[in-house]
């Protein structure tokens, strides 16, 4: 019986560490459909932590923290996009950029504000959440999941997601028919911050409840391993984010009953490895994926 | 009466100095096909793309029925009726026809999904322009994806169509049907201009044309009171001097041999299904077939890029199935293949792509010798006439021409046995074009030649014998000189 409510426990929970994977997957996922790859994400997961975190402790208030992280996404996104789409920078290199410059700043940023090189207080409040029996599922969860259909609607079944996949197909195509590649691109990297923007909140405020240095743990990376494994559609990538949080929660469950932390902690990383070895050829990243486009 | 179009005092200056046209007069009148003609370089693109929007005159007018225009993108010009159908063609190739009309015309102006794909098919069926709406464009063929754009055009209200080289990726059918269709939409009111340096199109198709020279223009005719010869004459600025082709004695033993070959491409699809053909010392052999015949398949098996599935290939007797490029060249093979992105390395310099693959020859240990590169590169360029400003810049900022000059005289000027030559004058002018096929017909002295190229008249010309390929498999064989025309555009549609 403890069995059976520790893994219905282990299920519930791999909920809500589903939920900055695939918030940030969804982001990842049409900003790359427009033809931009930004690896920065994790360093936007990282960024919008610490604003959410460092907000709700000066504010008192949780939902102005969820602001607060999903803002600095979003401008860290259209940052990522004034480098990447207008002064055509090596997307790698820029998103490496932020990468770096994200865990430098924050932990800068936790030496400035509270002296302390590990970790922020403890942050106090609850997001709003509703009830399963006796685990509880976070309304930001099931945003996240609506976010999801939403964006597949949005991608693949209007005429502006039809658009913006053309800029990642064949750009000077779609700027031929009159879509503007420019501005399309530059949204989607703003977009795509957002969503990672409110994920990065999510870790911090729900899943964490503090903000401790490189918290974001590589998340980033293996919602960019998603994006493949979901073949850049945000439907499947609701069950790849699953998968990556279900192995999270149970490391976190089975550390607690056996122990080998450690270890147990790697089976995310291992599982990302075995999918992104598994899928790699089954799906077609978007054909002008990464390449600056310039008109003449 | 006034025209439809008229361009005056035209004058386009890159900016990077290069002087584009030089004060263009073109007029287009109402219902007429009026066929652009020149050589590469000689402004035509140009020109058409300044008319449509995508580039902005230097100085010079444009009128559209009377009134003075000054577009600043494709849109302005399509709300005029304009429409223009480049050479590679602008649409998505991962999505649906429907997709890509949908996307085309919402732009000019707002239409809903299902009546742009009403409208699609009640044109396409009132003037048999038929293309599969559902159909991904990147499994159309050519010909399927020019109709696809003219259908565009149409739905976008194009009074005014301008085709950029419109026959240079169909094969001879498809470029019939394309001509029977611009005199069906001329009839229904529409007037085209004909981009192209081709003459016997000109004569098939225009009432008038107008020759370009190096950016100016040397004349407009009625094209009932030109020749060809004049045009060519006016188009080059000179006499052209082909090169006839004296018919080599008795060929000598077998050099390459084929035997039942079969293979598979990228996508896994079959398009070798058994070819077997040799070639012999002292000959040109041609290969004919519309595009995805296996031709491509076929050169890359030579040059050990691609492993058959089945059959042997032999060279001078002995057999080097399956052996690497590396391998392949020891033994005798050059290789000019059809693409410039897989014969150069574009990204690096001419004399760097001078030696590529021949290295060691340039290089003392371990260090490269770059004095003898050099030298190898400047042998090149002067022979087959690349112009350059440095060489060590860039083989990206050559232009096409250039480029493939650059690819074959590196070929040509290569020890070997046997040259596969796939498309080797695709981009050049007629006489660098000319060049490159005397010297191709000289390399019969040192080997042979295996020719695959979609210009007929090209292997009509050169080849001693002529191989069809349809569908991976080898459909006939001609003799090179007393074969015509017709007879091979019906054997390569499959026609036996």
């Amino acid at each position: 019986m403890v069995e059976a409510e520790l893994w219905l426990f282990v299920l519930i929970s791999s909920l809500s560490y589903m939920t900055p994977i695939l918030l940030a997957t969804i982001g990842e996922i049409i900003t790359e459909r427009s033809g931009i790859v930004n690896v920065g994400i994790e360093g936007i997961l990282l960024s919008s932590a610490f604003a959410s975190v460092a907000t709700s402790f000066f504010s008192g208030s949780m939902l102005l923290g969820v602001l607060a992280g999903t803002l600095a996404g979003a401008l860290l996104g259209a940052l990522f996009g004034l480098f990447a789409v207008y002064l055509r920078a090596d997307q790698i290199i820029a998103g490496l950029a932020i990468n770096m410059a994200s865990y430098g700043f924050t932990v800068l940023g936790l030496i400035a504000i509270w002296g302390h090189h590990g970790a922020s207080p403890r942050v106090e409040g609850q997001l709003p959440y509703f009830s399963i029996g006796q685990s509880t599922v976070p309304l930001l969860t099931l945003l996240a999941i609506l976010i999801a259909v939403l964006s597949w609607f949005f991608l693949f079944r209007t005429r502006t997601g039809l658009a913006l996949r053309a800029c990642g197909e064949e750009p000077r195509a779609a700027d031929a028919m009159g879509v503007n590649t420019y501005r399309y691109r530059i949204a989607a990297t703003t977009l795509g911050g957002t969503l990672a923007g409110l994920g990065g909140a999510f870790l911090a405020l729900e899943i964490a409840g503090v903000f401790t240095r490189g918290m974001s743990a590589g998340m980033g990376f293996i919602a960019l391993a998603n994006v493949a494994f979901s073949g850049w559609n945000p439907l499947p990538a609701v069950f790849g984010a699953y998968v990556f949080g279900f192995l999270s929660a149970a490391a976190d469950a089975l550390q607690q009953e056996v122990g080998y932390a450690y270890l147990l902690k790697t089976l995310p990383y291992l599982g990302t490895l075995a999918i992104t070895v598994l899928t790699a050829r089954r799906s077609r990243a978007p054909l002008r994926l990464g390449v600056p486009y310039a008109r003449e | 009466m006034v025209p439809l179009v008229s361009m005056k005092g035209i004058t386009k200056v890159y900016a990077d100095g290069t002087v584009a046209l030089r004060g263009v007069t073109f007029e287009l009148a109402e219902g007429e096909v009026h066929a652009l003609l020149g050589e590469n370089g000689a402004g035509k693109t140009t020109l058409m793309r300044i008319l449509y929007g995508e580039l902005r005159p230097t100085a010079g007018e444009i009128f559209v029925r009377g009134q003075s225009v000054a577009f600043r993108s494709p849109q302005e010009a399509m709300r005029r009726g304009i429409a223009m159908v480049h050479q590679n063609f602008s649409l998505v190739p991962s999505f649906t026809v429907a997709d890509n009309l949908y996307l085309a015309v919402t732009s000019v102006k707002p239409m809903r999904r299902g009546e742009v794909e009403g409208r699609a098919r009640e044109l396409g069926a009132r003037l048999g322009i038929e293309v599969p709406l559902e159909a991904r464009v990147e499994q159309l063929s050519a010909g399927m994806k020019q109709r696809a754009e003219i259908l565009k055009s149409l739905l976008l209200d194009a009074k005014i169509i301008i085709l950029d080289e419109p026959t240079s990726l169909l094969t001879p059918l498809e470029a019939r049907a394309l001509l029977g269709l611009i005199k069906e939409l001329k009839a229904q009111q529409v007037s085209f201009v004909y981009v192209t340096h081709k003459l016997r199109e000109v004569k098939e198709v225009a009432d008038r044309v107008t020759v370009l020279r190096k950016g100016a223009n040397v004349g407009t005719f009625q094209v009932s009171e030109v020749s060809e010869a004049e045009m060519a004459k006016l188009m080059v600025g000179a006499e052209v001097e082909r090169v006839r082709r004296s018919r080599s004695g008795a060929p000598g033993e077998v050099l390459l041999e084929v035997e039942d070959l079969a293979a598979r491409d990228d996508m896994g699809v079959e398009r070798l299904k058994g070819v077997t053909l040799s070639v012999r010392r002292g000959e040109v052999v041609g290969i004919a077939g519309v595009q995805g015949s296996g031709q491509k398949e076929l050169a890359e098996i030579l040059a050990g890029l691609r492993r058959p599935e089945r059959g042997k290939v032999r060279l001078g007797g002995v057999d080097v199935t399956g052996r690497s490029p590396r391998e392949m060249r020891r033994a005798g093979v050059l290789y000019s293949p059809e693409s410039r992105e897989e014969g150069l390395a574009l990204e690096m310099s001419l004399v760097e792509n001078s030696v590529l693959a021949r290295q060691g020859e340039h290089a003392s240990g371990v260090t490269m010798n770059w004095k003898s590169a050099e030298e190898r590169a400047r042998q090149i360029v002067e022979r087959f006439r690349v112009v350059f400003t440095d060489l060590w810049e860039r083989a990206r900022n050559l232009s096409g021409g250039n480029q493939q000059r650059l690819m074959v005289g590196r070929e040509l000027e290569s020890e070997g046995l046997l040259l596969i030559a796939h498309e080797p004058t695709q981009g050049l002018d007629v006489v660098s074009a000319e060049k490159v096929r005397g010297e191709i017909l000289r390399f019969r002295e040192r080997g042979a030649v295996l020719l695959i190229s979609s210009d007929l008249d090209e292997v009509l010309e050169l080849s001693d014998r002529i191989v069809v390929l349809f569908e991976g498999r080898v459909v006939g064989e001609l003799k090179g000189g007393e074969s015509d025309l017709e007879r091979l555009a019906k054997l390569m549609g499959g026609a036996l």
